[in-house]
C-alpha cells in the first residue's frame, strides 16, 4: 500500500453562497450563508482585456487558485499546477456543436482556443507568468480523487509545493440531463511535502485496493449545511468538500479520516495526523 | 529513471499498426488524402483512419472510442494486458489516456439529431461518452482494468504528458504497470476550429519547408505499456529516460516567440536523462507546418543541438493528430531507435531559409542510442520526452 504524507498550505474557494475559503468553511461548520447572487468571479489577476474573453470555468479556476496561493504566501510563478474539471466547458461545447450543426459552420477563433480543456491552466500560467509544468486532467465523477492522487505523486516526486484547482460550472441545458452539474463550484489548494511548514498539520494519503464493486462508486456523506448538499451531489469538483471539511476539523477535533473512490477497485484514504 | 516500454502500438492514416506505419515510412508513402470527412467542405488534406467507420460500440459509440478500440486490437497490447491483470490483479494496472477531442465527435452528432424540443434523443443519452474523461472510461471498460484511470487533456501535448504521469505512478508504486495512450479523432470542431485560426493548408503539409502554408489534421490511437525496469516481464529494448513539462506563459494559441517553454521542457528532459544535447541522435519535432511553430521550434533546436543530431517532422505521413500526436510521434521515434532508421521530413524540398538544421526528406539508416520527441499545445503547454535503447530485445 502506497502512502504519501503532505500538508495543505492554502485554500481558495468560490460558489453560489461563498466567495472565499473563510465563507466556505463557515458553511462547512453548519452556518447558513445567503446566496450572493453574483454569476461568476472576476479574477483581478487576469489582465482586463483577457478577462472579458475568459469563460466562466476559467474565471472560477483562476479566482480560487489566486486565493489559494495568496493564502499559502507563495509565488504562483514558482508553482507547478494541476487543474481538473469533471465536465469541461459545456457552454462552449454547446456553442460549437450548435454552430457546427447549422449550414454556416464558421467558428469564433477565440471561442475555439478557449474550448480546450486546459484553458484554465493556460490563462493561469499566462496571467501569473508561470513557466512551470501545468497539467489539465479529467476524471468525470472521480475527478477530485484522481487529480488529488496525481498532484500528491508529483509533489512527492519533486519535493516542492504544488497548486491543485478543482472547478466545474453549470452544465449547458442540452447536456444537463446527463451531466447534472447545475451550480458553479471551485476550490483550490496548495499542497506541500510533510513538515514544510511548522504551522500546518501533516496529512497522510493512502491508495487502497478493495473488492470489485459492480455499483457506482459511493462518495462519503458530507456533514455540512444543506445549501452545499446539492452541489456536492451534482458538481464533480464539489467532491473536494469532504477534504475541506477535514481541514476545518484541524483545530477542533484533531483527527479524522475520509475515503474517496478512485476507480472500481481502488480508493484514496486521507488521514489527518494526530500531532497537529 | 528506468521505465521500460514493454509493448507499444500505433494506429494512424499511414498504418493500421506500428509495422504498417514503419512500412509507410520506409517507402515514403503518406497516409494523407484529400479531405473527404462527411459534412466538411474545407479544401485541405487529412489523415483519416478509414477502418474506424466499420466499428459500432453501441452505448459506448463515438468515433473517438471506436478508434481507441481499433488501436487496442493491434499487435499484442490486449494479450499483454491480460497477462498483467492475471499476474498483478486488474486493480494494480493503471490507465493514463491523453486526448484533446475526447468524444466531441459524438456530441456534434447528438446536436445534429436533437428532437423538436431541442433535447438529446435516446441513442445519444450517453453520459459516459459526452465528457472529457470518456477515453479512459472507455478503455477501462474495454480492457477490464480496474486501477486508477485518468485522462490528460492539455491539447496537443496531452499524450506526451501521459508518459510523465505513467512514470511517476510507477516510481511511486501505486501501480505495477500502466497503459498509457492517446486517441484523437477528426471531427468538425477541430476542422472548423483550426480553419477559423487560418492554420489549415489547402495542400499536403510541408513541415519546415520555405513554402509551407499550414497544417493537415489527422486522427490516431497509440498505446504503450510501461513498467518499472526491475518488473518488466518483456523487454522491447526501449526505456523512457527523461521527461520535461513546462508552460510558455505567453498566449493561448501562439507559441512563445523565442520558444521559452519549449527550451525549458527540453532542458528538463535532458537533465533527468543525464544527457547532453550532443547525445541525442534523433529528434521527432513537433513540426506542424504552421509558419510560427516551425520557425520558432526550428530556430530553438538549431541553437541548442549540434549538427550530429538529426531532426524531422513526421506529420506529412499522418497529419497533426492533436491529442494523439505526443504518443504517435514518440512511438515513431521509439521505432526509429529500435530499427536504427531515421525517418525523413516528408515533403521537405527547400528548408526555411532562416533555419539551419540536420534535416532532409530522405530516411537515413544509422545506429541510434537516444531519441527525443517534442510536443507543444495550446495554452502554451509543452512536453519533451527522451527514450534510450537498452540493449538486447526480443
Amino acid at each position: 500500500m502506497t502512502s504519501i504524507d503532505f500538508q495543505i498550505l492554502g485554500v481558495g474557494a468560490w460558489g453560489p453562497n461563498f466567495q472565499n475559503w473563510s465563507e466556505l468553511s463557515a458553511i462547512l461548520n453548519g452556518e447558513k450563508l445567503e446566496g450572493h447572487g453574483i454569476k461568476g468571479p472576476k479574477p483581478e489577476v487576469i489582465p482586463a482585456n483577457e478577462r472579458r474573453r475568459a469563460p466562466l470555468p476559467v474565471r472560477l479556476a483562476v479566482e480560487s487558485s489566486w486565493q489559494a496561493v495568496n493564502d499559502a504566501g507563495l509565488d504562483p510563478a514558482e508553482l507547478p499546477c494541476v487543474f481538473v474539471s469533471g465536465i469541461g466547458d459545456t457552454q462552449l461545447t454547446d456553442y460549437m456543436c450548435t454552430v457546427l450543426a447549422a449550414d454556416n459552420k464558421a467558428l469564433s477563433p477565440t471561442k475555439f482556443h478557449n474550448s480546450v480543456h486546459n484553458a484554465a491552466a493556460g490563462y493561469w500560467t499566462i496571467s501569473t507568468g508561470c513557466t512551470q509544468a501545468a497539467n489539465s486532467v479529467a476524471g468525470f465523477q472521480e475527478s477530485v480523487s484522481l487529480a488529488m492522487m496525481e498532484a500528491l505523486i508529483q509533489c512527492q516526486a519533486e519535493q516542492r509545493p504544488l497548486l491543485i484547482s478543482f472547478y466545474d460550472a453549470p452544465s449547458s441545458e442540452v447536456l444537463c440531463e446527463l451531466l447534472k452539474s447545475d451550480v458553479s463550484f471551485a476550490a483550490s489548494i496548495v499542497i506541500a511535502p510533510p513538515s514544510y511548514s511548522a504551522a500546518r498539520p501533516d496529512f497522510s494519503a493512502q491508495i487502497r485496493q478493495h473488492e470489485l464493486k459492480q455499483q457506482e462508486n459511493r462518495w462519503p456523506d458530507l456533514d455540512a449545511h444543506q445549501t452545499l448538499q446539492s452541489g456536492y451531489a451534482k458538481n464533480p469538483s464539489a467532491k473536494i468538500l469532504p477534504l475541506l471539511k477535514l481541514l476545518t476539523l484541524v483545530e477542533s477535533i484533531g483527527s479524522d479520516v475520509i475515503e474517496l473512490p478512485l476507480s472500481q477497485q481502488t480508493s484514496l484514504r486521507i488521514t489527518l495526523a494526530q500531532s497537529a | 529513471m528506468d521505465i521500460r516500454l514493454i509493448d507499444y502500438q500505433s494506429t494512424t492514416a499511414a498504418g493500421i499498426n506500428i509495422d504498417a506505419l514503419a512500412e509507410s515510412i520506409d517507402s515514403q508513402q503518406s497516409g494523407l488524402r484529400e479531405n473527404d470527412l462527411v459534412g466538411c467542405d474545407i479544401d485541405t488534406w487529412i489523415g483519416r483512419v478509414a477502418a474506424v467507420d466499420e466499428i459500432d460500440l453501441g452505448e459506448w459509440q463515438s468515433r473517438n472510442n471506436a478508434l481507441a478500440a481499433l488501436g487496442l486490437q493491434q499487435g499484442s497490447i490486449t494479450e499483454n494486458l491480460a497477462l498483467l491483470k492475471e499476474k498483478y490483479s486488474p486493480a494494480r494496472v493503471g490507465i493514463v489516456m491523453g486526448s484533446s477531442t475526447a468524444s466531441i465527435d459524438r456530441t456534434e452528432e447528438a446536436y445534429r439529431n436533437l428532437n423538436q424540443a431541442g433535447r438529446l434523443t435516446p441513442l445519444f443519452q450517453q453520459r459516459l461518452v459526452h465528457n472529457p474523461h470518456a477515453p479512459s472510461l472507455f478503455v477501462a471498460h474495454h480492457t477490464g482494468i480496474t486501477g486508477p484511470a485518468m485522462t490528460i487533456n492539455t491539447a496537443c501535448s496531452s499524450s506526451a504528458k501521459v508518459f510523465a504521469t505513467g512514470a511517476r505512478w510507477l516510481a511511486q508504486g501505486v501501480v505495477d504497470a500502466v497503459l498509457v495512450g492517446g486517441v484523437d479523432t477528426l471531427c468538425l470542431s477541430v476542422m472548423y476550429g483550426f480553419n477559423s485560426l487560418q492554420l489549415i493548408s489547402d495542400t499536403v503539409c510541408r513541415p519546415f519547408d520555405q513554402s509551407r502554408n499550414g497544417i493537415n489534421l489527422g486522427e490516431a490511437a497509440g498505446y504503450a505499456i510501461l513498467m518499472r525496469a526491475e518488473d518488466a516481464m518483456l523487454d522491447a529494448g526501449v526505456a523512457l529516460r527523461g521527461y520535461g513539462e513546462s508552460s510558455d506563459a505567453h498566449h493561448m494559441s501562439h507559441p512563445h516567440p523565442e520558444g521559452l517553454g519549449a527550451r525549458l521542457a527540453i532542458q528538463q528532459a535532458l537533465k533527468m536523462a543525464e544527457l547532453g544535447t550532443q547525445d541525442i541522435d534523433y529528434i521527432n519535432l513537433h513540426g506542424t507546418a504552421s509558419q510560427a511553430n516551425d520557425l520558432i521550434e526550428g530556430k530553438l533546436i538549431g541553437s541548442m543541438f549540434p549538427k550530429s543530431t538529426q531532426v524531422s517532422s513526421t506529420k506529412a505521413w499522418v497529419g497533426h493528430t492533436l491529442g494523439a500526436a505526443g504518443i504517435t510521434e514518440s512511438l515513431i521515434a521509439v521505432d526509429a531507435l529500435r530499427r536504427n532508421r531515421v525517418p525523413g521530413s516528408l515533403n521537405l524540398t527547400t528548408l526555411d531559409e532562416q533555419l539551419d538544421l540536420s534535416i532532409q526528406s530522405d530516411n537515413l539508416a544509422r545506429p541510434l542510442d537516444y531519441v527525443m520527441s517534442n510536443s507543444f499545445g495550446f495554452g502554451g503547454n509543452n512536453c519533451c520526452l527522451v527514450f534510450a535503447k537498452t540493449g538486447d530485445y526480443v
